[in-house]
């Protein structure tokens, strides 16, 4: 069969008329510079206030250096607590999150009901701050690691539930079916296929999850929930600016550690996840049916015992004495007849309202800021590898302050209110959104980009043309999951004076008016959850 | 055998023979829908002790579908199935386990877990006669392991027992799924197209043993294939499928490759 290119009549068929469409990219945009210039005035975001700032924090630098350290035993013993505070909280969230992801995969079989609580369960967990954990359970537990610990294991059973149940569902069912036709119980077939098989990437989301738990614990102490973070909230308290600038390069110093520690791990846990290339996992034993010891096995038991150790050690750091444990069953009862019916008053609403609109504005600056430095840190439009590097090296100091640290030190500055906590956010979404944008524009195809290059293409344009399109979902999805993270912590930076929804968290919690508290943290599940909810349908409409 | 039509114009086979008293395996008029697809009519068959049964049909046949009705992963639209005097159909939850642990089920890509030992994937086809769960291979009971070795040894494969499954090669990795089968001590293996994905060496060592094992053991085995040369040299009765009804069902000795053959012209006939 031949076909004629010319024979056809070149005029093309009317097109279809499509509906006029606001794309949802712009929507987004719009809507966050209207909350942008709103906030601003809200929170009196201006350039002279700026500047203003910035030389009342130069003044507290000043007062910073030069930094001491006090006793390094104490210091050492304060590091220790904080990271086991983390290891039990990640530990007891772990445990709870194999039944909790199980139950709310898609593959679970038993009852919808359990499915559903399940999914409930990890949803408010996850929406919920550890910090606001920390402060509710800080009334139950009384001041000290206990309420440090259980905060961390709460809010992380919901991170760590989700991502377990999404590792079940990647694996294969067909093994599971098999055991399972060979007359196997439900939870025999869980263990010894899915769990058995998901084994390696549990154990990188624990990993994962262990390094952002450090990252919380070291600030908990500000709230009397233990670990270092007492420490650094009683020198600022007491104006031992030196003091306070010796811890905070103490804990900037083990979260960068850990953060080297926790990649290097994970690159090898990665690499075990393909462990073809070792075929004998033991040998042979002292008779057929028992496996031997290879040198594989012997290191594997070492570290499981060591982390069992680890843990167990952790648990009895965080462990209640048994008067203050009986004691608690009744407080949580108090706690929880309080909480209902939750008193929504005008205070409530303008204090979620500030910690909405610190984190909305916060995020806006944060992204622009964030993707210039990302540009800047990678070769796509200006290629200076000095600027790069040291764009890198101060992200990844900054990342290391956590948030309220900085709301802390701002507020020390500027005195309270919003706006210090407005500039502590500004910062760390600064951070977060151009490590974000830095990885997915170094991960980009490029291939396009090459392309326009040898067509004569200059960068601007190679990068408006090649790189933009491929990047602008990425640029969407993070920098909304970057203002999701910033509202957890608008929610919480109150605690120290800076502005939201914390001081009245806090204050309801210390004066008992739990109705306050938990009208609070409903007000706070709604707020996140419907930015989640817009974050998937925006992420759903631009993929 | 007679082979008549259905009042629909489908072939229908009726048995001369009738069946045997120790039959494993009964279907009596067994219709299977899904949703509002009917993907077997009026089926009727029985398998008898030590029986091996080679399942032949196009895809799509139902051949699938009619093994795991056998061992109750899906439940008959109507009609009655009997295995080992039980009716999956009606069985509770623990009932169905409990028969589940007499009838093996050997599947196209195995279902082993890669990543642990063979010795541990044959170790889960015990776990039906244990409790609690079970996660690596000491924590199973001494005697079981030792079953374990021996049932590996059966299966040429006592010296990869401490092998990860996934470096096995498929035949190999079969094998261990045949191993786990005789874990369970079974009355009845049924397999799914076992040799599907295998090589034409490694399909024929597979099902010389499958047949070597069902005469030592005296299970019976209910196997679909499509390779008619397989069929016609390791079963004992061949059953046709076709567009979800049996139209063959006779014993091998009686059957020629063209009488299989012609199941699947058929089909891509009226395909066309």
């Amino acid at each position: 069969m031949t076909t004629s290119l010319t024979a056809e009549p070149l005029e093309a068929p009317p097109a279809p008329k499509r509906p006029r469409r606001i794309s949802p990219v712009l929507l987004v945009c719009a809507v966050y510079i209207a909350l942008t210039i709103y906030g601003c005035w809200w929170i009196g975001v201006s350039l002279e206030a700026v500047i203003a700032g910035a030389a009342d924090i130069g003044r507290l630098v000043e007062r910073m250096f030069p930094p001491t350290f006090g006793n390094p035993l104490e210091v050492a013993r304060m590091l220790l607590e904080t990271l086991l505070i983390a290891v039990a909280g990640t530990a007891i969230a772990a445990v709870l999150s194999v039944p909790l992801g199980a139950a709310a995969s898609d593959r679970f079989t038993g009852p919808r009901v359990v499915q559903w609580l399940a999914r409930a369960v990890i949803m408010v967990t996850r929406a919920i701050p550890s910090l606001v954990f920390a402060l509710i359970l800080v009334r139950v537990f009384g001041l000290g690691p206990t309420a440090g610990g259980l905060a961390i294991a709460l809010h992380s059973v919901g991170m760590i539930g989700k991502m377990f149940a999404d590792a079940f569902e990647e694996q294969d069912p067909l093994a599971a079916d098999a055991v399972e036709a060979a007359g196997a119980r439900r939870a025999q077939t869980f263990i010894a296929t899915t769990l058995t098989r998901a084994m390696p990437r549990m154990a990188a989301i624990v990993l994962y999850r262990l390094d952002i738990n450090v990252r919380a614990s070291a600030v908990l102490g500000i709230v009397g929930a233990g670990g270092i973070g007492v420490a650094l909230q009683t020198a600022i308290g007491t104006l031992n600016y030196r003091y306070a600038a010796g811890i905070i390069i103490v804990i900037v110093a083990l979260l960068l550690v850990l953060e080297g520690v926790s990649v290097l791990v994970q690159r090898r846990l990665a690499e075990h996840a393909h462990e073809g290339d070792v075929a004998m996992l033991f040998s042979p034993g002292r008779n057929a049916w028992t496996p031997g010891w290879t040198r594989r096995r012997v290191i594997r038991a070492i570290t499981v015992w060591g982390l069992i150790a680890v843990v167990a050690w952790s648990l009895w750091v965080i462990a209640p004495d048994p008067d203050r444990a009986l004691r608690s069953l009744e407080s949580t009862w108090r706690l929880l007849i309080g909480m209902f019916p939750p008193a929504f008053s005008p205070a409530v609403f303008a204090g979620l309202w500030e910690s909405f609109l610190m984190a909305i504005t916060a995020t806006t600056f944060g992204v622009v800021i964030g993707l210039i430095l990302a540009i800047l840190s990678t070769d796509l439009v200006v290629r200076v590898p000095v600027v790069s590097t040291i764009l890198r090296v101060v992200v990844v100091l900054v990342r290391g302050v956590p948030d309220l640290v900085w709301a802390l030190l701002f507020v020390a500055a500027l005195g309270l209110g919003p706006f210090p906590g407005f500039l502590a956010l500004t910062i760390s979404s600064t951070a977060l959104a151009a490590k974000f944008f830095t990885d997915s524009l170094q991960n980009l195809d490029p291939l396009p980009m090459r392309a326009l290059e040898s067509a004569g293409a200059g960068r601007l344009q190679v990068f408006v043309a090649g790189v933009w399109p491929q990047f602008m979902p990425s640029f969407v999805g993070n920098g909304m999951f970057t203002s999701d993270l910033a509202l957890r912590e608008s929610a919480v930076l109150g605690v120290v004076g800076a502005g939201g929804i914390g001081f009245l968290l806090q204050e309801s919690t210390r004066t008992l008016h739990y109705e306050t508290t938990s009208a609070i943290v409903l007000g706070l599940l709604v707020i996140v959850l419907a930015l989640e909810v817009g974050a998937r349908w925006i992420r759903r409409a631009i993929l | 055998m007679v082979v008549t039509t259905h009042e629909d114009g489908a072939p229908r086979v009726e048995r001369g023979a009738p069946a045997p008293a120790a039959a494993r395996i009964r279907f009596e008029h067994v219709d299977k829908s899904f949703h509002d697809k009917q993907v077997l009519h009026d089926i009727s068959f029985t398998a008898s002790a030590g029986e091996f049964i080679a399942l032949v049909g196009p895809s799509g046949a139902g051949k699938s579908t009619l093994l795991r009705l056998i061992n109750g992963m899906h439940k008959p639209t109507s009609g009655s199935i009997t295995v080992l005097d039980t009716s999956p159909a009606d069985c509770s939850r623990r009932e169905l386990q409990r028969l589940r642990a007499r009838v093996g089920f050997i599947f196209q890509q195995f279902g082993l877990v890669g990543r642990v030992t063979a010795l541990e994937n044959v170790l889960m086809g015990a776990l039906s006669r244990l409790r609690a769960p079970r996660y690596g291979i000491i924590s199973y009971p001494r005697a079981l392991r030792e079953r374990a070795v021996e049932m590996l040894d059966r299966v040429g494969l006592a010296d990869q027992r401490f092998q990860r499954c996934d470096t096995l090669s498929g035949g190999q990795q079969q094998r261990v799924a045949i191993a786990r089968t005789l874990m369970q001590n079974a009355a009845i293996v049924l397999a799914d197209e076992p040799v599907a994905s295998l090589d034409p060496t490694a399909s024929v060592d597979v099902l010389e043993m499958l047949r070597r094992l069902s005469q030592e053991d005296g299970f019976t085995v209910v196997c679909s294939l499509h390779q008619v040369d397989l069929a016609l040299s390791h079963s004992d009765r061949i059953v046709a499928v076709r567009e979800g009804r049996i139209i063959l069902d006779q014993p091998t000795a009686e059957t020629t490759g063209n009488d299989i053959h012609s199941v699947y012209r058929r089909a891509s006939e009226s395909a066309e």
